[in-house]
């Protein structure tokens, strides 16, 4: 007996606590899923998408994820002849998406109220602030007279800043993990049985995309893909070297320019601080759709980042201007920002992205990969 | 103000078929019209035209008659190249002035032969020639798929036929150089130096209809329309689809001329969107049409693929057409396109779309034709200012939505697409309705400025022998071109009984009329023959240079050598030449058997019979009164008002029971109008004129006598077999839902969480295929008010198509911002609803956009259910009045299209939903339509009966009744007398329904009954004359 799927209209209001889903009067022409260069022949959006919404079907929506292959180029709210927004609207959706992956129940929290959220990032700031003067006071044993003007060398901390290190990357790597298998198996439920060696095959797909974001380079709006490559090479060689190579990297030791230490340092400093900083002045400039809706739980991201990177150089140019102490203190504020920055907004926050996006690039693949052969068979 | 102050003539602005319908009606009626036309030529969009839907005919056929009497009707003067300045004063006198741009043609010497066009060097320039450094004009009309010359004729059957300069392209007018038109012009027609002038009227109403613009797609760049060239609008494919267009009616594409195979038509383009939240309310339609028309011109195998996001068929005959053309092949696609892509290689394009499984497809075209939209006429904003007139948000004239044509301004009446999109019946009818507006303000000065014609005393011819004058026509050279005029003149000399025989250049000019009354003078001539073009334009014109002359008019007989000989036989001159004189020689053959006719004169009855006492009727009803006519209304229930009593809120909001009160009790009162309640009609006898029908009132018969009646009678509310209605406490219809919010505060006491509403509940199905027309808008209106009074009840609508056409558009979307919940099923896959002791429970959907079945929890199922006519009633009144009836049980009008309000009866008239379902407002319009088609007819004392009408002999007719089944228009009845001791069995005819089609008189064995001007030794004479050469 085929399915039958019962309505409930009271879910547009829930969808709409976690951003913009305004529909100002679609009335499902479909021009929006025609002009996405991403939407793919089996999973369709963002029109589908917005009936599912709009007729209630939670667990339709719970199951989807078309969200995940949009990449907001905004072509989509460009075709709407309604101005209703698709573009914004798949953004909530993924933001509901995450909070429905998320086992704890915190991301829905700092998705639906902007004030947690930013009482998460200051928490998870000041915990890291405590924790820094509980080492400098218990470990080092400084007397609170010497904190301030006291510069610390690097090596000194070694011990400690990389286990630190670790267990930081571990936490939202474990609640990555968690999540991204509670994605799979919701998303997979309502797949037919699938053999194995498409989901093999298929996993090519999910490297290309997790590492080169491949999908993003059919978006009509580039250099969209490179201003955000910038940002993912970054963000993930920075982390390769914190994670692995941290003595290497964070030394007192002036190497010429022409060691990688220095170059790969700039090199990602450069693309770090242009990509968040090309964020932040789209946002402000409000020009194009991917920024019109902007809410101030955008900011956060772009302006950690930023704040990063920016602390990260300072720490090395005032060593370079041999003044340890500026050189201290950036390296407290950059630590003070980055926690935050990983533990809140990646397995809470818009980073979480980052994972979410390849699985189901991934799963729309395996998909399609299966419905090929068996119409091949037919 | 005073009647001594009224002016008794009426500016029309807008030479449409909106605004040659209001001329008319006016013309006819006593009242002087200055129809003025800002184009060259009378005709407006509707001449561009290729067929018009639903009933497919040739657009040109149905206006070209129009065309012809508005441009020869003695109290009609058309203005053209003429702007509104400034107007000054109130309703009854307003003061005009207008300015004339120049012509730089005489019109008066101007005879449209067309060799100043055939000189002029744009003429010859291809518009795709963009080698020479004089670029190519393109030609208006033919939306610049073809070139025009700077002197040219708008086109073909332009009223007035003359010729026009382009000033802004015209080399004598800008450099003083060329000047080749006015050298070869055969009657010094060119004038290069006309000038602009101001023309100053006086007149009592004006009546806008200036028509509108089709909406130009070059902004959306997506859709490549100027880009590619195989995508063009809706308009050009008219033009392309047109015999008289760039291809000569042979469907090619722009781009290579090839014969497309595979088009398709993209809809909504310009309407529905954000900044323009309207429909354009003919564009489904008219699509529909253009698919149909390819499929018989180019076979049934080629694609026609119309996309769309719903199909608006909810006019009359719409829906029928609808399926008639899914029947033939076209495919019905619903998704919006918003891009195109061109192949380079061979100029094809590639259109992406959502089929129904919600799969993105891909196909290839040879043709792409944008549904544009319509957007108002050029200019509006000067004119809005000119007029002191407010325009809407759209930049249409403001209206009200019960008084579809007002303006706001007393005295001013609006028209047609001016107020809103709307489609060719609807314009006419508020054509009409606008020039009853006028007739009744203008009552008392009727006549006061129109023109009476004297002719001198007939001769009497009847002891003469003939004597025949033939005047054979050059018409320039579209017959001498290919018939040797001179030896058809020749020739018919030889014929015996004619006197005289003469050609002419042109024989319509007017110094050929001149010259016609001179010969019939100088040499006694008592029969005329004038071989020329078609009687059917020119007919009548030569029958008023007979009575001019003191002859009897239906003493002429025309013969046509254009369209019978010149215009199909160019390539056989000599032939041709033998075919014209053989037409001749039966043309003077019938001559030498012409008699004189009269045209008899019947006097009518001042007086209105309406039947049906609501809304329509009783406006009906006041349009008349209100001229000083005598109105009998009948109306069968205790109390007038019918279904407008149960209306509540309009979909604007507004309430109608004030305007109903008001309209009741000015009927009430009126001193020219009695009504008559609880009461039925029971026989009519009679006809246009002197119609003898009898009623039963609540006091006993009574007989009424009427030149005139209007049916009224309306529809009712169909009470649903379907969904549990009757069945279970929670289901009602659209109607009972108003009642219950309004009079039971049916959501204030109750909490009532999900509203259901299902459309089309017996409409659009196998028992009654049309469409109910307001329901869509009525449950928007519902849903609206329930969310008003109720914001969190949630109301779903399952609908096939939202049907919300015009201004209605913006109600939808208000009903989707607001929450309302539409849900898209298909005709094969109807709701179910589950039922739970005595109420509904749910109701399960399967929606084809999500491939889902939805279930829906139900506490309220409200069923927009049909408008269906009262079948016992109108087969009635059907059969009563002579009147026909649709298949769904409607009363039939004379021709959807141009005449929907009166019917092929004479003397009877249409109104409301009697006619079909449709809004108060559209009611309101279509009775004042019907009133002042009426009156029309009660403003004549006497009316003029055709003269070739039947004629019974007597002597010769047995009364063998073949001839009285087989009329067409019921004219003859089977009569007995007793004479000479036995029963004499007889026909008589009719002469006031008698059309003279001669049915009659090829049935009849026994010579009983011939039609006048046709008689069979007339006509015996004719065939002799060809077949013998004698």
């Amino acid at each position: 007996m085929k399915k039958i799927y019962t309505v409930e209209p009271d879910l547009i209001n829930e969808i709409r606590k976690y951003g913009e889903f305004d529909l100002k009067g679609c009335y499902n022409c479909g021009s929006c899923t025609l002009m996405c260069p991403l939407t793919s022949l089996n999973d369709s959006f963002p029109r589908r998408l917005m009936l599912l919404v709009k007729f209630g079907l939670k667990e339709e929506l719970q199951k989807s994820i078309e969200p995940w292959l949009c990449h907001y180029c905004g072509d989509c709210s460009d075709a709407c002849p309604r101005d209703a927004n698709p573009g914004e609207s798949m953004m909530t959706l993924r933001r509901f998406l995450s909070s429905f992956y998320d086992f704890t129940g915190i991301s829905k929290k700092l998705y639906t109220s902007l004030t947690a959220r930013i009482l998460a990032n200051i928490t998870v700031a000041f915990i890291t602030f405590l924790l820094i003067i509980s080492y400098h006071f218990f470990t080092v044993k400084l007397k609170p007279s010497e904190f301030f003007p006291t510069p610390m060398g690097l090596e000194h901390m070694f011990n400690l800043i990389i286990p630190f290190t670790v267990t930081v990357y571990l936490i939202p790597i474990f609640l990555m993990i968690i999540n991204s298998i509670r994605m799979f198996f919701s998303i997979k439920k309502d797949y037919p049985p699938i053999p194995l060696k498409h989901y093999l095959s298929g996993l090519n797909e999910l490297i290309k995309n997790a590492f080169f974001q491949t999908q993003m380079l059919k978006c009509t709006k580039n250099p969209r893909w490179l201003k955000h490559f910038f940002l993912f090479s970054g963000f993930t060689a920075i982390s390769i070297i914190v994670l692995f190579f941290l003595p290497w990297f964070q030394t007192e030791n002036i190497y010429p320019i022409t060691h990688p230490q220095r170059w790969i340092g700039y090199i990602i400093t450069i693309f770090l601080l242009y990509g968040s900083a090309e964020a932040i002045w789209g946002r402000l400039r409000k020009k194009e759709p991917i920024h019109e809706y902007s809410q101030p739980d955008d900011w956060i991201l772009p302006v950690m980042i930023f704040l990063t990177a920016l602390t990260g150089i300072f720490v090395h140019i005032f060593r370079y201007l041999n003044i340890p102490i500026l050189s201290h203190y950036s390296y407290f504020l950059h630590i003070v920002i980055v926690v935050p920055l990983l533990i809140v907004e990646i397995p809470f926050g818009k980073l979480s992205h980052a994972i979410y996006r390849p699985i189901a690039i991934y799963l729309s693949k395996v998909k399609e990969k299966a419905l090929i052969e068996v119409t091949k068979e037919s | 103000m005073k009647a001594e102050n009224k002016v008794g003539s009426v500016l029309i602005l807008g030479g449409g078929i909106g605004g040659m319908q209001a001329a008319l009606d006016l013309a006819n009626s006593g009242i002087k019209v200055y129809l003025l036309e800002k184009g060259p030529s009378i005709g407006g969009v509707m001449s561009q035209l290729d067929k018009t839907f639903p009933t497919n005919d040739c657009a040109m056929c149905t206006i070209s008659p129009r065309l012809v009497e508005v441009g020869s009707h003695k109290d009609i003067e058309i203005i053209t190249l003429g702007e509104i300045e400034e107007i000054k004063g109130e309703k009854g006198n307003f003061e005009v002035k207008i300015k004339k741009y120049p012509r730089y043609v005489d019109e008066d010497k101007c005879t449209g032969c067309s060799e100043c066009v055939r000189v002029c060097p744009y003429t010859k320039i291809d518009i795709n020639d963009a080698s020479k450094s004089v670029k190519p004009i393109p030609d208006e009309y033919n939306m610049g798929l073809k070139s025009r010359g700077a002197i040219y004729i708008p086109y073909p059957q332009a009223v007035p036929l003359k010729a026009v300069i382009d000033p802004e392209h015209c080399f004598y007018i800008l450099d003083k150089k060329c000047g080749i038109c006015q050298k070869k012009c055969p009657s010094g027609a060119i004038d290069f130096n006309q000038k602009e002038r101001t023309i100053n009227l006086k007149v009592g109403a004006i009546i806008l209809s200036p028509g509108f613009t089709p909406y130009d797609p070059s902004e959306k760049i997506d859709l490549g329309y100027k880009k590619y060239r195989n995508v063009i609008t809706s308009i050009e494919y008219e033009r392309i689809l047109s015999p008289s267009g760039p291809f000569k009616g042979e469907i090619i594409r722009p781009s290579d001329h090839k014969v497309p195979r595979k088009i398709a038509f993209i809809q909504c383009v310009g309407s529905r969107e954000i900044n323009y939240d309207l429909c354009s309310s003919v564009c489904c339609m008219y699509a529909t049409k253009e698919a149909i028309i390819t499929k018989e011109h180019l076979g049934e195998d080629v694609e026609c693929d119309i996309f769309y996001m719903d199909v608006r068929a909810f006019g009359k005959g719409y829906e029928d057409y609808y399926n008639r053309a899914k029947e033939k092949g076209v495919k019905y696609i619903r998704s919006r396109i918003p891009k195109i892509k061109e192949e380079k290689k061979n100029g094809n394009l590639v259109i992406e779309y959502i089929d129904e499984n919600g799969q993105i497809r891909e196909k290839e075209y040879d043709l792409v034709v944008l549904s544009v939209g319509i957007r108002p006429p050029e200019k509006i904003d000067i004119l809005s200012n000119r007029l002191g007139i407010t325009l809407n948000e759209f930049k249409f004239c403001k209206t009200e939505l019960i008084n579809p044509i007002s303006t706001g301004k007393e005295g001013i009446y609006a028209a047609g697409t001016f107020t809103e999109p709307k489609d060719i019946p609807d314009t006419v009818v508020q054509a009409s309705a606008a020039a009853g507006e006028a007739m009744s303000i203008l009552s008392e000065v009727k006549g006061t400025m129109t023109e009476e014609k004297e002719y001198p005393g007939e001769k009497d011819v009847s002891k003469e022998e003939p004597r025949i004058g033939v005047f054979v026509c050059h018409c320039g050279t579209n017959i001498a071109s290919v018939v040797n005029v001179e030896e058809v003149v020749e020739y018919a000399k030889t014929l015996k009984n004619v006197v005289y025989a003469e050609n002419f250049l042109y024989s319509c000019s007017t110094d050929s009329q001149e010259k016609i009354k001179e010969r019939i003078k100088e040499h006694n001539l008592n029969r005329v023959v004038v071989a020329a073009c078609t009687p059917r334009t020119h007919e009548p014109l030569f029958q008023n240079t007979l009575k001019e002359a003191g002859l009897n008019p239906y003493l002429f007989e025309m013969t046509n050598i254009r369209e019978h000989v010149s215009w199909v036989h160019p390539d056989d001159p000599d032939k041709a030449t033998e075919k014209a004189k053989d037409l001749v020689r039966m043309a003077v053959s019938k001559a030498r058997l012409l008699e004189p006719l009269e045209n008899r004169k019947l006097k009518i009855k001042k007086s209105a019979l309406v039947i049906g006492g609501g809304i329509s009727g009783m406006s009906a009803a006041l349009t008349i009164a209100d001229q000083g006519y005598d109105v009998y209304l009948i109306e069968k229930d205790k109390e007038l008002g019918g279904n407008l009593k149960k209306l509540h809120y309009l979909l604007d909001g507004t309430d109608p029971q004030d305007y109903l009160k008001e309209i009741i009790k000015k009927v009430k009162n009126h001193e020219k109008i009695k009504v008559y309640l609880n009461s039925e009609v029971v026989d009519v006898d009679g006809s246009i004129g002197n119609f003898k029908t009898k009623i039963r009132t609540e006091n006993g018969e009574e007989a009424i006598e009427h030149g005139i009646a209007i049916i009224a009678t309306g529809a009712k509310e169909y009470k649903p077999k379907e969904y549990f209605y009757g069945e279970k406490e929670n289901v009602c219809t659209q109607m009972e839902l108003e009642k219950f919010i309004v009079e039971e505060n049916l959501f204030n006491k109750n909490k009532i969480e999900n509203v259901v509403m299902i459309q089309c509940v017996g409409s659009r199905n196998e028992e009654r295929p049309y469409c109910s027309k307001i329901c869509c808008s009525h449950a928007i209106k519902n849903a609206l008010k329930i969310k008003e009074i109720s914001p969190d009840t949630n109301v779903f609508i399952l609908y096939r198509d939202i049907r919300t056409y015009g201004y209605r558009e913006k109600y939808y979307t208000e009903a989707r911002q607001k929450g309302v919940i539409f849900i898209r099923y298909t005709e094969d896959r109807r709701p179910e609803v589950a039922v739970e002791n005595s109420r509904v429970k749910s109701v399960k959907v399967f929606n084809p956009d999500l491939n889902m079945e939805l279930q829906i929890p139900s506490d309220l199922l409200v069923l927009s259910a049909a408008i269906i006519p009262d079948i016992e009633e109108n087969e009635k009144i059907s059969k009563l009045f002579k009147v026909p009836l649709t298949q769904d049980k409607f009363f039939l009008e004379a021709h959807m299209k141009l005449r929907p309000v009166d019917f092929a009866t004479d003397g009877v008239f249409l109104a409301g939903l009697a006619h079909y379902p449709k809004e108060t407002g559209e009611s309101i319009v279509q009775s004042k339509a019907a009133a002042a088609r009426a009156s029309v007819i009660l403003s004549k004392d006497y009316l003029e009966l055709d003269a070739k009408i039947s004629f019974v002999v007597d002597e010769n007719c047995d009364g063998c009744a073949y001839c009285v089944d087989i009329c067409p228009y019921d004219a003859l009845v089977l009569l007995e007398y007793i004479w000479k001791d036995s029963i004499k069995k007889t026909v008589e005819n009719n002469e006031s329904i008698c059309k003279g089609c001669g049915t009659c008189m090829a049935t009849c064995p026994k010579k009983g009954i011939y039609v006048k001007g046709f008689k069979l030794e007339q006509i015996e004479a004719q065939i002799e004359a060809v077949l013998t050469g004698g």
